[in-house]
């Protein structure tokens, strides 16, 4: 009877999701008994609610019944192990076997990798330090980049004609999408929990992998962090991912000009920037940039971005110290930013 | 500042028995939810169990027999251990299982070659570990394999330059280290790292000045000690920035007296146990670290830890193993 | 940092009584959020009740911050806000509503009125508004304008009751608070 119930749930479950792809958090619903006839699973303005009476049922048995699968003593069928495994990871993220044995499923083409995306995204609204969750999202990411980058070689290799130079730039499009989305997975799980380590590393990870070099994607994160730290002034991981992407920007912006503009094999897989002054005409109008001509002209142009970065910051940084008094964090940036400035 | 406050009532004396009951009880609850909820680290779990009963001489209260036979059970074709079985191998539960073959002098019960092949089989070109066959890069991992690989003494099997090379490059200018290049500093990263260096020897590269006054600029008014700034006090941070600064040879930098009054807070007098913080639930985790932090700080009642390995010392000295510490 | 509600409440004899809230709840998740309001108007109204007239006071509740002020008049507020949030800026605040408040509500109307009948709609703005300390330009008037009254300040709710009295017991008696906000209460005590 047991059995019934709980193959039911896993059903609602699965069901739910297929039918409502906008749902955008998942919990567990205070409720210890079960209310006659009707399903556990319930949802409300694109939440999906599980009733904690029936989890101690349910996680057990997925639990069970996955383990058995991994030491053959079970049969499942590729469609009910993305079932249970979306249910066991959904209730306990951390299964790292359960997250592998999704790995094995994307490996074989059975499941999309932006499907297994949307479920750690899912997962992180309920557990945002999930280290599992975080771990398996970079072995994805890593396969869409390689899908990405093994089309690219193929296109180099052939002649490049127009469908071609069309599929290159939805490529990096999609990458951008996806970056673009990563970005906010990371501060979601920011927001759900203070100074989360795991968020913040994976955060730097994506930007590391796929837009390294490109001034364009850390420049805009540095101006869309700049409210964000202002309102979580004791959020040290936070202030440190600043401190990585002004870091990153000095040197970049202090290499030889010729690196921002050339190199396309060193980003071929990453995202690209859309103009080749990155910071060309910025919304924010915090930096200008000319049009790049003559080296030294550029040269000079890079040396007042990065006093103006340095400038910039520490105006914010004694801002934020006047007004929030007492915060260990904002004094261990203001140090940070003169170490960046000494070292530069 | 973020901290707890210290009830007058909270336990001020250290309840050895009750600790021991406890972690002997807690295996036989195996159908309990929690308890599958947690079995994705059972390794670890029963590591930290077997660890916290040995440092308080209570080591024959646990299933030797059984434990063994789990541990055979859980090594897998590719030399690799898993944390349970059925569950995938990986060098966190690798590291557990000959951590605890070491307490029980039975490293032959697995395949010691197989568990050196596994290991070597996980190093980068840029000298970095893999957690597992899937990839993920961690200072942790880089912790965990040298750590294993120095207990069942087979440190010359990786390329240790280039290890350390990486670890190296995991520092940052606060002189902690994360968890890759660029990342944060973090006490159980700067554990993993500074453990790291000692088992390999090259604990002259960490500025231990500079390190220590980050690591004792952990402790709060409570006593306790955070992981980072700005963020609670927890009984697992006495043992990771406590063990750390051990290991630099900077542990009087802070104010024992101070710590050992919020650790003993963080028992729970009618359980047994400690929890993260006081009043909080007890688990195995917090109570190995919670009595190996009293044990660094010269607790007598409780054998003598080792910093580096988070073993008991005697262990150590029967496998003639014995970590540089700077002073 | 972050406001999570902001409420208006009259001291009566025994009783506090509520007149106006306020919530942001968007941080919590989605299904405690009824819970979470249902205990912020509770211990609002329980810190209100515990507080002399003429008074201001800081009780710290985990990782909360609860600010009340109960002035001679007996109208009191009470804004509750995470450990970030500014304190002084948060005085500010209740003193502003609070004057607001009285000026355009009768003081008749204070001891029997409730959320549905008070006419007085600001709440919700000011605490919009408040949420970046620094736009609502509090930061350069808070050491103008807060009087030279000491605030109190609490490290526990217990340091708010009476000896023998018990929090679970007030929880578990309160008539305001559902069964699922008590089986939430239970759940979210003992854990990390
Ligand atoms: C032999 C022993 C004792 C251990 C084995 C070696 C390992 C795996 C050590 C782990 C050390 C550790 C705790 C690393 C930190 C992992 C990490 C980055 C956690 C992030 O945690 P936070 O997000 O800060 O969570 P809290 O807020 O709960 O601290």
């Amino acid at each position: 009877e047991e059995e019934v119930l709980v193959q039911r749930v896993v059903k609602d479950i699965t069901n739910a999701l297929k039918r409502n792809p906008s749902i955008d958090e998942i919990g567990v619903i205070p409720c210890p008994e079960a209310r006659y006839n009707r399903s556990p699973i319930v949802l409300v303005e694109n939440k999906l609610g599980v009733e904690s009476w029936c989890v101690k049922f349910l996680l057990p048995y997925v639990h069970n019944k996955l383990l058995l699968y991994r030491q053959r003593k079970h049969w499942l069928d590729r469609e009910a192990l993305v079932d249970i495994t979306c249910t066991v990871l959904l209730l306990n993220p951390d299964f790292t076997t359960a997250w592998n044995v999704r790995k094995e499923l994307v490996q074989s083409g059975v499941l999309n990798p932006e499907k297994d995306l949307y479920l750690g995204q899912l997962a992180l609204t309920k557990f945002p330090k999930s280290p599992e969750t975080w771990i398996h999202r970079r072995w994805v990411l890593q396969q869409v980049l390689g899908q990405s980058s093994a089309g690219d070689r193929r296109r180099r290799q052939q002649q490049r004609d127009e469908a071609d130079a069309e599929r290159s730039q939805q490529l990096s499009e999609h990458l951008a999408r996806t970056l673009h989305q990563e970005m906010k997975v990371c501060s979601d799980a920011a927001c759900r929990y203070p100074s989360n380590y795991n968020a913040w590393s994976h955060r730097i990870w994506v930007l590391q992998h796929m837009a390294r070099g490109n001034i364009k994607v850390f420049y805009d994160e540095l101006s869309s962090m700049r409210l964000w730290v202002s309102m979580h002034v004791s959020d040290h991981s936070g202030f440190h991912y600043r401190q990585f992407l002004l870091k990153e920007l000095v040197s970049e912006l202090s290499q030889s000009t010729a690196s921002s503009t050339s190199s396309p094999q060193h980003r071929s897989s990453s995202v690209s920037s859309s103009s080749p002054v990155p910071f060309h005409n910025h919304a924010n109008g915090e930096l200008s940039g000319g049009e790049g001509g003559e080296d030294e002209e550029e040269r000079q142009l890079s040396f007042i971005t990065v006093l103006q970065l340095f400038h910039q910051e520490m105006e914010l940084i004694s801002d934020l110290i006047q007004s929030f008094p007492g915060h260990e964090t904002l004094w261990s940036h203001r140090r940070h930013v003169f170490f960046l400035w000494h070292q530069w | 500042v973020k901290d707890v406050i210290i009830k007058p009532e909270a336990p001020n004396a250290l309840l050895l028995d009750k600790h021991a009951d406890y972690i002997s009880a807690y295996g036989s609850k195996k159908d309990d939810y929690e308890y599958t909820l947690s079995e994705y680290l059972r390794m670890s779990g029963i590591y930290w169990g077997l660890t916290v009963m040995d440092l308080m001489a209570q080591l024959p209260r646990m299933n030797r027999q059984e434990i063994i036979d789990f541990i055979k059970a859980c090594q897998h074709e590719c030399g690799g251990v898993s944390a349970s079985i059925g569950h995938d191998p990986h060098l966190l539960y690798t590291l557990s299982a000959v951590q605890i073959l070491c307490l029980y002098d039975s490293v032959d019960a697995i395949d010691v070659d197989k568990v050196v092949e596994y290991i070597k089989g996980l190093q980068q070109e840029d000298g970095s570990f893999a957690g597992d066959k899937w990839g993920e890069i961690d200072t942790r991992f880089s912790f965990c394999a040298v750590a294993t690989l120095a207990l069942l003494g087979k440190m010359d099997t990786i390329n240790v330059d280039k290890a350390v090379e990486f670890v190296l490059s995991c520092m940052n200018f606060d002189g902690g280290f994360g968890c890759r290049p660029g990342s944060e500093s973090h006490a159980g990263q700067i554990y993993c790292c500074t453990g790291f260096l000692s088992l390999t020897g090259q604990l002259h590269q960490v500025n231990a000045d500079l390190l220590g006054w980050w690591l004792c600029e952990r402790q709060l008014p409570s006593g306790g000690l955070n992981g980072r700034p700005e963020k609670l006090p927890d009984v697992c941070y006495s043992w990771w920035v406590l063990a750390s600064l051990k290991i630099i040879g900077r542990i009087h930098w802070i104010d024992k007296a101070k710590l050992r009054t919020f650790i003993l807070a963080c028992q729970d007098e009618e359980t047994g146990g400690f929890a993260d913080r006081p009043g909080d639930m007890v688990d195995p985790f917090h109570t190995l670290f919670g009595i190996a932090g009293l044990s660094l700080l010269g607790d007598e009642q409780i054998k003598p830890v080792n910093p580096v390995l988070c073993m008991p010392e005697d262990v150590l000295q029967r496998i003639n193993l014995q970590p540089d510490l700077l002073s | 940092m972050k406001l999570y509600s902001l409420s208006i409440l009259h001291k009566g004899a025994t009783k506090a009584n509520l007149l106006k809230a306020a919530y942001d709840l968007s941080s919590f998740s989605f299904f405690q959020r009824s819970s979470v309001q249902e205990f912020m108007t509770f211990t609002s109204a329980l810190i209100v009740e515990r507080t002399s007239q003429g008074s201001r006071a800081s009780v710290k509740e985990q990782e909360y911050l609860c600010h009340v002020y109960v002035r001679n008049d007996s109208l009191g507020a009470v804004v509750i806000a995470d450990n970030e949030y500014p304190q002084r800026v948060c005085f500010t605040l209740l003193d502003k509503v609070l004057d607001e408040f009285s000026r355009q509500v009768d003081s008749i109307d204070w001891p029997s009125g409730s959320p549905e009948t008070i006419n007085y709609k600001a709440l919700d703005i000011h605490l919009s508004k408040y949420q970046n300390p620094r736009e609502a330009d509090a930061m350069t008037k808070v050491q103008a304008e807060l009087d030279e009254t000491k605030i109190i300040l609490h490290n526990t709710m217990e340091s708010l009751l009476e000896r023998g009295e018990k929090l679970d017991d007030l929880v578990a008696k309160s008539e305001h608070l559902g069964n699922q906000s008590k089986a939430f209460y239970k759940t979210a005590r003992k854990q990390n």
